[in-house]
């Protein structure tokens, strides 16, 4: 661990009762490329101190750079101020507690903590000379260690270590492009060597047909699944919008929600997402079932809101001023892979479209779940079964839940991703019917 | 500051042939007051400093918030490793040398960071219980100020220092009801597309007094009850209509269709991994139709107290004012240094980063839409049928630029030239150049204003800029409305 726990406790008897500190240090490398070029290098060695004091129901928070006393008793004074300027809030606003179990430990890999500018330039190189002269690359390589503690008054003390390594590929050839986005905690694991290929064969010289207008079966490769899946998680899965009858599954716990296909879990100690053990209130991160084979299961929650999971809570709390709102979120979301291979979900679709991406997915109306975003890269038209022809990107406006009940089949291998709201997200292909989406 | 700029300049070797180091302290307070809540308050202190450097033709970057000499050996060695792992480049070109020494701040009346937390809690706090006035059917109220404040020390190599303090303003009101059944919503000033907490509202480059001016108290019974009303509302007929934006909804509209594309890094394929392209490519300046001839669009970085306003840009090029759409055709970029050489012109004055551990991109400044002849009050009598939207909900757009949608909070359908029916749910969408190619007209000079904007993302590693945009209501022709 390079966070000094004795400082860590120092700060906390400096800010005194009702405090609770989050201690990250951050080291990220981070290479970008365009056009088969490299366009910038970013390296970051960063310590984030938030911390969060609560007496008599009032609530201030502060963020620091160091854990150096002076700077922390500065902090303690201000923020001393500030509760004393605030109203009382009502006791009792808490909802439940902590899980008393241990966290997981997630395992910390060392390639990726020892990834350094000539290893993403490495991998750089590796995938540009496996696409050739004619394919431009874009994207970028990023390796990443957080070492976290969350600590407070009562004697808490949790800490973990993340590492992350992710690749993202963008090939583009004749004004097509095609994309691969992978990402795992063990830099080791990512195959590299295999990219260029996977992009190469989604270049495939077929025809550029128009644009389609209708409806038609649409198969989401697992990228797009994902994003359909993390949109719907953050939009309707959190305790908050369901305790306050904000979301489309408020009240139907036990109703389906989904085609019977359709199984979702949030799981922080599953290794095939992006593992991490607890949450920014030290609870840690539960297993839970949200959807189970299209019922609605459960929602996740923080410790204010965990009444609504039997007053525990599933350990899904947000930072203080995070930019996605102050609600329980889902966190690390899978959705369980289905038996369909690749082969029997074109086969499935019949004349329809295939969509590998997802892009700029934005809410319109929270409640109906209603949504508006485009494709990205390779948008394929199938007929009978077969990829025939690049179809132009197309805007998708569609309601989440009418796709989610209109899944004909899953597929069998699953991608991880990610979201800026949403540490990972693990899906498989689907197949959904025509209806929920128009062209 | 100074001093540590100084002292990490001094420790390149001569194989650096740029180099450029911010130093930077900045300074954030948040304010909000809630409908079922006290409030919170967060304070929020963030030093350090990014270094970036040419070796080999190759760019290092590095940042630390270590600032002791340990710390600024460290954050030198990790630069230079970086720029010099990936073997020689073909070279960087930063244009015309940035030699500028000097002292820039931001004006301001009354300093935030001196006003009490009470008193900024009791104004809330009222804005609050006035919201409340509407009636049970409220269902959440959240208002909140967010202060900023930024010193910041830029040198380079070429003799550059530049010491800044910027500080800025903010303050808004959101109102959430709900019947059962339905959600709406209410923003005041300003909305914002996400939900976030806190930093939302109108901001501007100033200080207190611009949060005393927006008038929270005073408008929130106003937005309460309109949020409610929504509620019973009709939703937006899908149709093909006239449509006239709000100054407020024109914000977002010209940040989407004409900032981020004419953003000249965007244009030579740097974002492409995260944000992806643009119609706007270079072949097509000072030939490309963006809009109808009454469209005029420029950027300016020195507008008095606008949100996107500053001295110097973190390349330490002096803030200016550059035309991008001239007549209805596109006709330039915002830039920074790297990317006008590349483009054969010298900076506009838009590179800027988000904190000291970011690299500088070319952001928007304050994007402004030249006002027209007309006014608001005229292009609705002018109008037969339509629908007039304000305030944005959320925004979606494809990765070149062209086909978008917004969702707006409020709207209004329009017959015979008077507003008629509250609608709900309203959305438009459109394909950029033949959207604008349908404005036929604009509000005049005594509608313009500035929105200022807080939460602009771009990137990889993702940064949030604020800028500003000087806006009017406008109307367009055949558009899409409907809610889906």
């Amino acid at each position: 661990m390079t966070i000094d726990g004795e400082q860590v406790h120092a700060a906390l008897g400096n800010f005194g009762s009702g405090a609770r500190l989050e201690v990250s240090e951050e080291q990220v490398g981070l290479l970008r490329y365009a056009r088969s070029r490299i366009t910038a290098q970013h390296n970051e060695n960063r310590l984030r101190v938030r911390v969060r004091l609560e007496r008599d129901g009032k609530v201030a928070v502060g963020t620091l750079e160091t854990l150096a006393t002076d700077a922390v008793r500065a902090m303690a004074e201000r923020l001393g101020e500030a509760l004393w300027a605030l109203p009382t809030r009502p006791v009792g606003a808490r909802g439940g507690t902590a899980h008393p179990g241990p966290a997981v430990v997630p395992e910390v890999s060392e390639v990726t903590r020892k990834a350094d500018a000539a290893e993403r330039f490495a991998w750089f190189d590796t995938i540009r000379k496996g696409l050739g002269d004619d394919t431009g690359l874009g994207g970028s390589i990023r390796h990443e260690v957080v070492d976290r503690v969350v600590a407070d008054d009562t004697g808490l003390f949790r800490h973990e270590t993340l590492t992350k390594a992710s690749l993202q590929a963008i090939a583009d050839r004749d004004g097509r492009s095609a994309s691969v986005k992978v990402l795992h905690r063990d830099a080791a694991r990512i195959d590299v060597d295999g990219i260029a290929g996977r992009l190469l064969a989604e270049l495939a010289p077929i025809p550029q047909r128009e644009r389609f207008h209708g409806t038609c079966r649409v198969l989401l490769r697992p990228q797009a699944t994902g994003t359909l899946l993390a949109t719907y998680g953050y939009t309707t899965l959190g305790a908050a919008g369901f305790a306050q009858d904000r979301t489309a599954v408020a009240g139907r716990l036990g109703s389906p929600v989904a085609s019977g296909l359709v199984s979702v879990k949030d799981d922080g100690t599953d290794p095939d997402g992006l593992p991490s053990g607890f949450d920014v209130e030290g609870s840690p991160r539960l297993s839970t079932p949200l959807i189970t084979d299209g019922m609605l299961a459960g929602v996740v929650s923080n410790l204010e809101h965990a009444g609504v999971t039997g007053g525990v809570s599933t350990g899904h709390g947000v930072p203080f001023g995070w930019r996605f709102g102050a609600d329980p979120s889902p966190s690390h979301l899978f959705m369980a892979a289905g038996a369909a291979s690749e082969e029997e979900l074109l086969a499935g679709v019949g004349n329809g479209l295939l969509v590998s991406r997802l892009d700029y997915l934005r809410v319109l109306h929270p409640k109906d779940t209603l949504v508006t975003g485009t494709t990205r890269d390779a948008t394929y038209w199938v007929a009978d079964g077969k990829i025939v022809a690049w179809h132009p990107p197309v805007r998708f406006t569609f309601r989440m839940d009418e796709a989610l009940n209109a899944i004909l089949a899953v597929g069998a291998e699953r991608e991880r991703g990610e979201q800026t709201f949403m540490e990972s997200v693990t899906a498989p292909a689907v197949l959904v019917d025509a209806g929920p989406f128009s062209l | 500051m100074r001093d540590i700029a100084e002292a990490v300049l001094g420790l390149l070797p001569s194989a650096v042939t740029y180099g450029d180091v911010r130093v930077l302290h900045r300074t954030h307070e948040l304010v909000l007051a809630e409908h079922d809540g006290p409030g919170d308050l967060a304070h929020e202190e963030s030093t350090g400093l990014g270094l970036r450097v040419v070796v080999d033709g190759q760019w290092g970057f590095a940042a630390t918030h270590r600032l002791d000499r340990a710390g600024l050996a460290e954050v030198v060695g990790r630069a230079l490793a970086q720029a010099r792992a990936v073997g020689a480049g073909p070279g960087i070109d930063m244009g015309e040398p940035v030699t500028t020494q000097t002292r820039w701040r931001s004006p301001m009346v009354v300093d935030p960071f001196t006003v009490p937390v009470s008193k900024k809690l009791d104004l809330l706090a009222a804005a609050v219980r006035e919201a409340e006035t509407a009636g049970p059917l409220v269902q959440k109220v959240e208002a909140s100020m967010d202060f900023f404040r930024d010193d910041k020390v830029f040198a380079n190599t070429e003799g550059a220092l530049i010491e800044q303090t910027l500080t800025e303003s903010g303050a808004g009101l959101v109102v959430f009801a709900s019947d059962g059944n339905d959600i709406q919503r209410r923003s005041y000033p300003q909305a914002v597309p996400r939900t976030i907490r806190g930093q939302r509202g109108d901001f501007a480059t100033a200080g207190y007094e611009h949060v005393e001016s927006l008038g929270l108290v005073e408008e929130a019974a106003r937005v309460g009850s309109e949020a409610v009303a929504l509620l019973s509302a009709p939703p937006c007929p899908e149709e093909t209509t006239t449509l006239i934006v709000s100054g407020s909804n024109m914000a977002l509209l010209l940040h989407e269709c004409a900032g981020h594309p004419m953003e000249a890094d965007r244009a030579l394929g740097s974002e492409v991994s995260l944000a992806g392209g643009t119609y706007a490519s270079p072949e097509r300046r000072g030939s490309f139709r963006y809009g109808s001839p009454i469209v005029n669009v420029f950027a300016d970085a020195t507008l008095p107290g606008a949100l996107g306003s500053f001295g110097y840009d973190d390349e330490g090029v002096p803030a200016q004012r550059t035309e991008l759409i001239t007549d209805g055709v596109f006709v330039d970029y915002l830039s920074g240094r790297e990317s006008a050489a590349a483009l054969g012109q010298q900076s506009s004055g838009a590179a800027r980063a988000d904190g000291w551990q970011r690299l500088p991109l070319v952001r928007m400044t304050n994007l402004c839409l030249v006002p027209g002849d007309s006014s608001l009050a005229e292009m609705i009598a002018g109008t037969d049928r339509g629908v007039f939207v304000d305030m944005t909900k959320s925004v979606s757009i494809d990765d070149m630029r062209l086909n978008f949608r917004l969702g707006t909070e409020v709207g209004y359908e329009i017959r015979d030239g008077k507003l008629g029916r509250l609608l709900k749910n309203c959305t438009y969408t459109g394909v950029t150049p033949r959207f604008w190619a349908d404005c036929d007209a604009l509000g005049g000079q005594d509608e313009w204003q500035v929105h200022g904007i807080p939460s602009c993302n771009k990137g990889e590693p993702l940064q949030v800029a604020h800028i500003g945009h000087g806006t009017v209501p406008a109307r367009f022709r055949n558009v899409r409305v409907g809610t889906k």
